[in-house]
């Protein structure tokens, strides 16, 4: 195990973790219920840190990509069924995403968000074009490591730090209506469902293959998902306090993206704006690049087709054309005109719907003996997989009566 | 019966109108008034950049104006509020934008008692 490496691994991963729906949910969860949602981010936080391991696991042992283990687990009909749906969870993701960096860099710079949204489009094809795909990850994570600018205001602004841990423990805060309680789900649903959305997993395991992980990276997977990822939700957390601190009382209840960044600029002025601003471009822009290339290795995957960004572009044509696709698809949606946020909602809620299909086949291989060989799921993982699996299937049945009945999270 | 259930669900959200169904239009029109003046007072204070300053003005005004635009009773009191919001210029000062939330914030509590 190389330190240097596994340094660099993890603080892509924390630098990657936030992206738009996490941005937006977390803001909202805080001003609307001050501390209260805090366990939602932490109890999903363990959840991708079990799927993300176990993918990982798999990659490097069984050498087999989520998208394949589908393909053989549900069988052509559902696999062709969660491939749709995945394709279309992804695409709005996506969109949302670039929407997200556009519009970030409207409130940098002034420049007309349209005109970001196309300039961006061609910065991100161009990219993973010409890098290599480990260095895909690390830009966009290690200079999303400017999002610790929100941990830092949290501590400045000196917060209620008992209220903060109390918020860990799982609750309901008490003297809330039918109305109110039905938003509270709903956004415990959202949460959950943004910090394990489906593409996370799509990605981290093709990367894993990408990056020629075999038995001896084994710890590295692991350290790299639990401590890269545990510290990244801790980004999400400081969003969501410092907007139970600063917005709550003020009545606001952030309805654009750019809200969070004032997070920073009331402790800290300008400079504290720009750098929140910076660290929300390139942990947006990271994800967006996360959503098309999970996609592209999607639907390769799952037709068999030769995949990978190790290989040059025109060695995997299909490939390459698809994530081109893609993106030249997520462009289209933005420049439809549809709200940013719509698209963040619309992303939770697909998701949602495809996580169970998404964390079964992995499970179930996980656990296999015949495949993973020593690898297998030991008691820890099956439990916590279980688990996790039986929330995610309450979740996804819950997430459209709730998004319906609280006009999504509005009230 | 779990067809009538989502036919109900959908029905409701798509029949209503009234107070009760602009509600979370007004609620949306408050927040984004709070907002509106809170980052006039950060931006008076010199700590928010020029470009982010206009930039946000645009979106809480493209904000303010669908909630408008989506109320099923524009001519109500809150529907005028919503106007004097929008009314307001650009660098209105924060107390004048926080009075108009006040009053949106007091219709919105007594429809949620209602």
């Amino acid at each position: 195990m190389n330190p240097l490496e596994l340094t660099l691994g993890i603080m892509t991963a924390v630098g990657g973790f936030v992206d738009i729906s996490e941005l937006v949910f977390a803001a909202k969860a805080g001003s609307q219920f001050g501390y209260a949602l805090i366990w939602a981010f932490a109890f999903s936080t363990i959840g991708i840190i079990v799927f993300s391991e176990m993918s990982g696991r798999v990659a490097l042992a069984a050498k087999q990509p989520v998208f394949n283990l589908m393909r053989h687990r549900l069988g052509l009909k559902l696999g062709l069924v969660t491939l749709a749906a995945s394709i279309i969870a992804n695409l709005i993701t996506c969109a949302a995403e670039l929407g997200g960096v556009a519009l970030i860099l409207n409130y940098l710079t002034g420049a007309a968000y349209v005109a970001m949204a196309i300039t961006m489009t061609v910065v991100f094809i161009a990219s993973i074009w010409v890098l290599p795909f480990k260095w895909i990850e690390r830009i966009y994570g290690l200079l999303g490591l400017f999002m610790i600018v929100f941990a830092v205001s949290l501590v400045a602004i000196h917060p209620p730090w008992d209220k903060i841990a109390g918020g860990l423990i799982p609750q309901v805060p008490p003297g809330l209506s039918t109305k109110e309680l039905l938003t509270f789900a709903y956004f415990t649903v959202a949460i959950v469902s943004a910090v394990m959305f489906p593409y996370e997993v799509y990605f981290y395991s093709s990367g894993g293959i990408e990056e020629g992980w075999s038995a001896k990276d084994l710890l590295t997977n692991r350290i790299t998902a639990i401590v890269g990822m545990g510290l990244g939700s801790l980004l999400a957390i400081a969003i969501l306090a410092n907007s139970a601190q600063l917005f709550g009382h003020a009545g606001v209840d952030p309805e654009i993206p750019g809200s969070a960044a004032l997070e920073a600029a009331i402790p800290f002025g300008k400079w504290g704006l720009v750098i929140a601003l910076f660290g929300m471009f390139f942990a947006v822009a990271g994800a967006a690049v996360e959503t098309c290339l999970a996609n592209a290795y999607s639907i390769a995957q799952f037709f068999g087709w030769i995949w990978g960004r190790h290989k040059k572009p025109w060695e995997a044509p299909r490939f390459t054309i698809t994530w081109i696709v893609l993106f030249v698809a997520a462009l289209a949606i933005v420049l439809t005109g549809v709200d940013v946020m719509m698209l963040v909602e619309f992303a939770i809620l697909f998701s949602i719907l495809v996580l169970p299909f998404t964390y079964l086949p992995l499970l179930l291989l996980a656990g296999d003996k015949q495949y993973m060989g020593q690898y297998a799921n030991g008691p820890v993982a099956k439990t916590l997989g279980w688990l996790y699996f039986a929330v995610i299937t309450v979740a996804a049945l819950a997430a459209l009566p709730l998004f319906l009945l609280t006009s999504g999270g509005n009230g | 019966m779990l067809r009538r259930t989502w036919f109900l669900l959908l029905l409701a959200g798509c029949t209503s109108s009234g107070p009760e169904a602009d509600l979370q239009y007004i609620k949306q029109a408050r927040s984004l008034g709070a907002e509106w003046a809170m980052v006039n007072q950060q931006a008076a204070e010199g700590k928010l950049t020029g470009a982010y300053v206009a930039s946000m003005h645009r979106w809480l005004r493209d904000g303010l104006q669908t909630s408008e635009q989506s109320l099923s009773q524009p001519d109500s009191p809150y529907g005028n509020e919503i106007r004097a919001l929008l009314a307001s210029g650009d660098d209105a000062s924060p107390d004048r934008l926080n009075a108009h939330v006040s009053k949106l914030k007091q219709i919105e509590d007594q429809l949620e008692s209602a």
